[in-house]
């Protein structure tokens, strides 16, 4: 990976995410990071996979980099989405990061069996959320080799 | 001459086998019975009176069919109807009337049919009694036994709630609670310098409330959890379980030099994992509530009626006797938090798993000395449902 600050392009992060508070508190998050990045914010799992399709509005969507995947979603809910992506040979090579608040042994379970490339629990406290944030940030976008983007 | 004779002889023969069954007849509780062609009853024992109250001739000159029938269904009826059309036997029909008095009483009945010596059909002849105390008990047994079913399908569908309740705890109601915290903490972090300390101490009202709101949902997922995730009973070595128990205990033994003895332990059955919780919370509560001295906690184990009765003494500071019932009630605290910290979830989760294995838990105490909890575990298990 070559030196992100500056010279690399952002660095695209689609949020899947249900509550507005939680987007904004990502944001925050993210805005104390070192990473450069785009964060993208789909509302719920249809909307993930209209952005990931590039259908309708999204028709111009840049390929995420990085998902981050709230399990209850309206209309179509995490793990659904989790497993469409993890089925689709095109999308399946983009890390999905489970960030959610159950903590539910179940809901662990599930999610790695369906693939998902790591489970993260969102903290209540303030500080050690944009800590997990960071850290999301720091591992998979700076200490981890990405799979090159498809050329589509 | 010899004719005369035989016949006198099965005369004779006939009349004393007739004298005995009449004595029999009278004896039983059962009754005899007698149809002529046409199935009316021509002949009734006094077994019936006695057994039913019924006087025989008020069934002489009836067929069965003349007397309503209850309690039958059709098939089984109409079953009986074509026996006795095609002249067959009968054994053991059932059946309930209602007597003048409105009562009901059931009978079974079996019969054969009779024939002339030109295999003309005579009629039938048979034995009844009474079952009216079987069909009671029976009838009581089905209504127990519905009755059973449809709490097991309650108990099923209550649990089923109750996982849901734990995962809308576990999610829903954290969520809101984030987010009080976290934008309270995010607001002093970016305009804390320009707030006066009073504003700070306001917010730390709200996050210590979502901090301490967070531990009373955790918590009663774990109280939730111990009947609907326990595992099964099987059999646990007493001593390993303790020993798990203080190695989760390790860094409150070490702080306050606490002294733990115990007898030998026996093998109990139970859920493993829910007795480690069990002993843990128990000794880790004597270690919370010490008094001046350096706790000392013996782990005794003595056998009871059956059941496994493990003690853990305590010298801490002791539970007044009025308080020995609502220590095991969910989130009852008898101190301040300042003084001692917790929920006050510890005990109700002691008594959940001790309920859950059927046993029982108390406590022995006395003001400034000491205390002593006690549980029984009965030896032979089956899960009891709460």
């Amino acid at each position: 990976m070559t030196d992100r600050e500056g010279v690399a392009p952002p660095v695209e992060i689609l949020l899947v995410e249900d509550n507005p508070g939680d987007v904004r508190l990502t944001k925050e998050a993210l805005k104390e990071g070192k990473v450069y990045s785009n964060l993208h914010w789909a509302k719920d799992g249809v909307e993930a996979l209209e952005f990931l399709r590039r259908q309708g509005k999204h028709a111009s969507a840049s390929r995420p980099d990085i998902i981050l995947l709230d399990l209850n979603l309206p209309k179509k809910d995490g793990r659904e989405v989790l497993a469409i992506i993890k089925s689709d040979d095109q999308l399946k090579q983009i890390p999905v990061v489970v960030l959610t608040t159950s903590k539910a042994e179940e809901d662990v379970l599930r999610s790695y069996e369906l693939h998902a490339n790591c489970y993260v629990t969102k903290p209540v406290d303030l500080e050690q959320f944009i800590r997990v944030v960071k850290s999301i940030d720091r591992f998979w976008l700076t200490v981890v080799t990405l799979p090159p983007a498809k050329p589509q | 001459m010899i004719d005369i004779t035989e016949r006198r002889e099965a005369e004779k023969a006939w009349q004393g086998s007739e004298a005995r069954f009449r004595a029999l007849s009278g004896l039983s509780s059962d009754w005899y019975w007698e149809q002529d062609e046409a199935l009316r009853f021509t002949a009734m024992s006094g077994g019936v009176f006695e057994s039913l109250g019924v006087r025989p001739e008020e069934f002489i000159g009836k067929s069965r069919w003349e007397l309503p029938i209850v309690g039958v269904s059709e098939a089984v009826l109409e079953a009986h109807r074509a026996a006795l059309e095609a002249r067959k036997p009968f054994q053991d029909f059932e059946f309930g009337r209602r007597d003048a008095a409105g009562r009901m009483y059931y009978v079974s009945t079996s019969g054969q049919p009779v024939f002339d010596e030109d295999g003309g059909f005579k009629g039938y002849r048979g034995v009844g009694k009474d079952i009216t105390g079987r069909k009671t008990a029976e009838t009581a047994l089905r209504q127990a036994h519905d009755q059973l079913a449809l709490k097991a399908q309650e108990l099923a569908r209550s649990n089923d709630e109750l996982q849901q309740f734990a995962y809308v705890a576990s999610h829903d109601l954290q969520e809101p609670l984030r987010m009080i915290s976290s934008y309270t903490q995010l607001l002093m972090r970016r305009y804390g310098s320009k707030l006066d300390q009073d504003a700070k101490e306001f917010t730390d009202f709200i996050v210590d409330g979502a901090a301490r709101m967070k531990q009373l949902i955790e918590d009663l997922l774990a109280y939730s959890r111990v009947g609907t995730r326990g595992s099964e009973f099987k059999p646990a070595d007493g001593e390993a379980v303790l020993y798990k128990a203080l190695a989760n205990l390790r860094a409150a033994t070490e702080a306050s030099g606490a002294a733990i003895t115990h007898d030998p332990l026996p093998t109990l059955t139970a859920d493993e994992s829910q007795l480690v919780q069990l002993l843990q919370n128990l000794i880790g509560n004597a270690i919370k509530f010490k008094g001046s001295e350096t706790p000392r906690i013996h782990v005794g184990a003595k056998e009871e009626d059956g059941a496994w009765v493990l003690s853990i003494k305590d010298n801490g500071i002791g539970i007044d006797p009025q308080y020995f019932e609502r220590i095991f009630i969910l989130f009852q605290r008898l101190h301040g938090k300042a003084e001692y910290p917790g929920t006050g979830i510890g005990l109700a989760i002691c008594k959940k798993i001790v309920d859950r294995h059927g046993g029982r838990i108390w406590v022995e105490s006395k003001l400034g000395h000491g205390c002593c909890f006690y549980f029984s575990l009965p030896k032979t298990q089956r899960e009891a449902h709460s």
